[in-house]
Formats: C-alpha cells, structure tokens, sequence
C-alpha cells in the first residue's frame, strides 16, 4: 500500500488567548495531517482547543504561529472552501429551508437559477423535499440537522469540518444521520475532519482517530480505525469495534483522572 | 407483590387537576362586548354626572356635546382636513425618522472605530428632552409643514437609531462566524445576517415611534399653526371650549389606535416567519 497523500498539513500551530490574568495557551505547536478522502474524528478532553482547530482552519481565528499547508501549498486559511457545521444546527430563522440550502451558493455568487436546482436536487436526495417552504422553527431537530448537512454539502466543499454535529440530538437520530453522512461522504468522495466526544460514533466512521491531550492541546496518538463495515450500525458490531473502542476510552480516562 | 397490588386497589384515583377553564367571555365576540359595555358605561356615567350637577360641564365637557361637535367639524369638513394634516405631519416624521434613525443605526456596525467615537453624543442627543428643541425648531424651520416634521423626526429618529445599533451589535455572532467560514465579504454579513436579524427590532419602534412622530406633530401645532388636531386643541382649550378639545383628542387617539394595529399588519406581512407559533402558554 503506497503511503496516502497529504491534503491538509497543520504544522506547529500555536494559539493563545488573552485571559484576566495570563494568557491561555490553547494550542502549542499542534501537529497533524489530513489525507485525501480522509476521515478523521479529532477526540480529546473538553476546553482542550478542538473548535479552536476548527476555527483556525476556516479562517475564523488567526494562529498566533504555524503553517497550513493546502495540498503542499502555503495557506492562510481554508475559508471559503470548507464546509463548517456545529453543534448547533445555524439555520437562519428568517429563511426557509430552500433559502437556508441555497445560502452558501449565494455568497458564493452561484448564477441563482443553476443554485435552486442544485439546492432542489440535494433537498430531494435527502428527503426533504416538500419542506422547502418551511421555517427552521417548524421543523424538529433532526430534521434541522439534516438541513444544516445539506446546506454544508451543497457548496461542494474541499474538507468538511464537523465540531460535534450530532451530540444534541437523540441516539436514534444520531445513527439515522450518521448514515446519511456516511453515504454522503462516498457519494460526493469528500474529505471530512470530525470533532466528537462520542468515541462510539469515531470509532464507527472514522478512517483514523487523532487523541488530543489536556490544554495544551498535542497530539496524543493517531489511531488507524480498520473496520469492515462503515455504515454506522453495522460498524458496531465489528468484532474489532470494541477492541478499538476499549483503546480509546483508555487513553482518554487516563486524561480525566489527571485533571481531576 | 401482594402489598403493591393492594396498594393500587385502594388507593383513590390520583385527580388530575381540571383544565383551566376559559373565561366564558374569553372570545373575540364576548371581549368586543365587554370592552363596548366599558366605554359606554364610562360616557353614560360621564354625561349623567354633568347632567345632575355632580361634575362641572364647563371644566370637564359632556360626551353630548362632544358628539354633537364631532357630527359637526364631519359635516363641515373640517375634521377630515385637521386630521388629515396631522397624520401627513406625523406620517412624514415617523417615515424619514425611522429611515434616517435605522441607516445611521445600522451604518455604525460598519466600524467598530466610528461607533465607539459616537456613542457618547448619541448618548448625549437622547437624554435631551427632544420637544424642548420645539420652540428653535420652529423658529429654524417656520410655523409650516416644516417644523413639525422636523420635531417629529428629532422624537423618531434616535429611537430607530438606537435601537438598530444595538440589534446590529447583538446579532448572531455564530451565524456570521458561518457566513465568514463560506467564503462571505462584510457586506454580504450585513446584507444576509446584520439586516433580517436588526428588522424584527426595527418594527418594534414602530409602535413606539408612531405614537412619537404624534407627539412631534401635535406639539409642533400647539406652538404655532393654522391647521391641524394639536392646532384645533389648542384654540379650543384656551377659549374653554372643553367640548372641542375632547373631540379632538379622541380623533387622536383613534387615529394612534389605527395606525398600532397597522403595524401589526405590517409586522405579519414583513416577518412571516415570526409568526405560526402555535399559541402555546404556560398554563399558570
Ligand atoms: N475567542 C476566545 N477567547 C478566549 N478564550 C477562548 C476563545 N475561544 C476559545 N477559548 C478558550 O480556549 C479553550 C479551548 O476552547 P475550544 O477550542 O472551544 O475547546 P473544545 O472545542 O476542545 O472544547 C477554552 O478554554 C476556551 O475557554
Ligand atoms: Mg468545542
């Protein structure tokens, strides 16, 4: 197997944030590498500077120090080709689900009428047609989450950043949307980085596993996930699946136990 | 085992605490009822307490004789010109009050810089007691139309202004933080996330402002003017004419009355997604 090619290289990024007394060190020299068409799930303590690695990499904080390197290029920021989704879902109240789909093609100045169809055709593939014309608020969490997945797809993004997509909502609508994120992955071949605190749901779609450590946040170890299965459930019940999971829990217990 | 069982044959039927029971009146018709009986209560007692000598006639007025004032200035015309002046003042005021507040109210996220500068006068220019400004007002402006647009767009504007600002500087900063994150200029934030986010609070100071651009108007009339419902109160008040004054000021109070609710309409027609709420309250 020839060595996967590198995408996405973060090296030594160093970030700190004024604080009242001292400054916070959030980042001190963070290190890794995203491959092509990888799937990555970033687990690590809570407050260890996750979404700060999100942030950076949109182009939403500025790192104190370190070099991105896009496809071996320097860059300053991915912004503009990532596709960013939180926790919270983010859709704009005032659009409707079809407006709120069609945002990003918008700011990207897509020619409007090739948008609609574009934001129609995906709404469809993800069985959400005939709730174009609804508002946000009238429709329930996993349906909005939904939205918001489509909405970050829809854009064709180089890398989808993920911050902890699905940890609102219930298990049940957690496999459900995981399944569709999964099949949206190999559909559209897309690279994707995953913060989660749910070791289940990275072991069960990752390619790899990053452990990040305490504030400041290292890498701690990168873990090659190799299942047979990769739809969501299935992957459960691999018989490596708890072997891996057992690993990780580990490495992150030892963490918890330090800090309390 | 037994003993639960036994428990549940014995106990009484936990009851459920009976639906809050809607007033009988409780509906559009039976409301519009009660408040018709108020008012009309309120001007039966009003005309009887003039009538049998219990209140003066000459300070109070008497409902009669509003009515048969009011029938009057219709049939000559006069009030419909009065009023229509007035609300052309108040309508002028409250529309270049609120554009010119909101503009410079949203122009202020633009720069962080120019806002912190400004803030101080804007703080300034509000705690002045805006129809204090009437008298110069009316000797900059003249004791036409003029003046009492000004009035009522100094009353209206720093509303508008203020409150856009602060709607601006508290919206979502996750949504633009997304917007950003796609690739968005500053002036798509403003356009897709500062303005729909700012507009919800911008018709809230509709209802505040009508009743302003109002004040602005009818002050404007009191100081000086030929036309118009401050104007037609102002004369009558000082030659006593109670009766007058009163028609005068229902006419106001009717017109403020109509335009709240036409905010209301406005409200639903700009902000449909506000609405289909489902009205749920706590039952309390
Ligand atoms: N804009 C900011 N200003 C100050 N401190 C911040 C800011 N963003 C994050 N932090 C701090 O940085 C640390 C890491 O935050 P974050 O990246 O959100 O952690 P995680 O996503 O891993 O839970 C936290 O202690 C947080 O308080
Ligand atoms: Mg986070």
């Amino acid at each position: 197997m020839s060595s996967p090619k590198v995408q996405l290289r973060l090296n030594g990024m160093r970030k700190s944030f004024p604080g009242k007394e001292a400054a916070t060190q959030v980042l001190d020299g963070l290190t890794f590498d995203i491959h092509e068409r990888d799937f990555v799930s970033i687990i690590g303590p809570s407050g260890c500077g996750k979404t700060t690695v999100f942030n950076i990499i949109a182009g939403l904080v500025d790192p104190d120090d370190g070099v991105m390197l896009y496809r071996g290029q320097e860059v300053e920021s991915l912004r503009g080709r990532v596709g960013y989704m939180m926790q919270k879902d983010l859709l704009f109240p005032w659009r409707t689900v079809l407006d709120n789909v069609l945002l990003g093609l918008e700011t990207k100045g897509v020619d409007p009428k090739r948008a609609l169809d574009t934001a129609r055709e995906y709404l469809s593939t993800f069985g959400l047609s005939g709730f174009e014309n609804s508002y946000p608020k009238m429709l329930s969490g996993g349906m909005r989450q939904r939205v918001a997945l489509i909405r970050t797809l829809v854009l064709d993004p180089d890398i989808l950043l993920l911050d902890e997509p699905f940890s609102a909502l219930d298990y049940q609508t957690r496999l459900y949307l995981e399944g569709i994120l999964m099949e949206a992955v190999e559909t559209f071949h897309k690279t994707v980085i995953l913060v989660t605190h749910d070791i289940d749901e990275a072991v069960a779609l990752s390619k790899r596993v990053v452990v990040l450590s305490q504030r400041p946040a290292r890498v701690k170890a990168v873990h090659d996930i190799a299942l047979n299965e990769h739809s969501p459930i299935a992957a459960r019940s691999d018989p490596r699946f708890s072997g891996y999971f057992h690993t990780l829990c580990a490495e992150l217990d030892i963490q918890t136990r330090k800090s309390a | 085992m037994t003993e639960t069982a036994q428990v549940v044959k014995t106990a009484a039927p936990v009851r459920r605490r009976e639906k809050k029971r809607r007033n009988v009146f409780d509906s559009l018709i039976g409301r519009s009822a009660l408040q018709i009986l108020a008012v009309v209560g309120f001007f039966l007692l009003w005309e009887a307490a003039v009538r049998w000598g219990w209140l003066s006639g000459f300070l109070v007025g008497q409902p009669s004789g509003v009515l048969r004032n009011l029938i009057g200035s219709i049939a000559n015309g006069s009030l419909f010109a009065d009023t229509g002046y007035t609300i052309f003042e108040a309508i002028l005021g409250f529309a270049f009050g609120t554009v010119i507040g909101s503009v410079i109210g949203l122009a202020l996220w633009y720069s962080v810089f120019v806002a912190r500068l400004v803030e101080p006068f804007i703080a300034a220019i509000n705690s002045v007691p805006k129809i204090a400004l009437a008298p110069i007002i009316i000797l900059w402006f003249g004791t036409g139309l003029l003046s009492k647009v000004a009035l009522a767009i100094s009353l209206t504007s720093i509303v508008a202004l203020i409150t856009a600002y602060q709607a601006a500087k508290d919206a979502d900063k996750d949504l633009q933080a997304l917007l950003f994150s796609m690739g968005a200029s500053k002036q798509q934030i403003f356009k897709r996330v500062i303005a729909p986010s700012t507009l919800p609070a911008i018709i809230a100071t509709f209802r505040i402002n009508i009743g302003f651009a109002l004040v602005g108007a009818v002050v404007g009339e009191f100081i000086s003017s030929q036309h118009g419902l401050g104007h037609v109160i102002y004369v009558a008040s000082s030659l006593y004419d109670l009766n007058t004054v009163w028609a005068g000021l229902f006419t106001l109070m009717l017109v403020g009355f109509l335009f709240y609710h036409l905010v209301e309409v406005i409200e639903n027609w700009l902000l449909p997604w506000k609405q289909q709420q489902g009205g749920t309250q706590i039952n309390v």
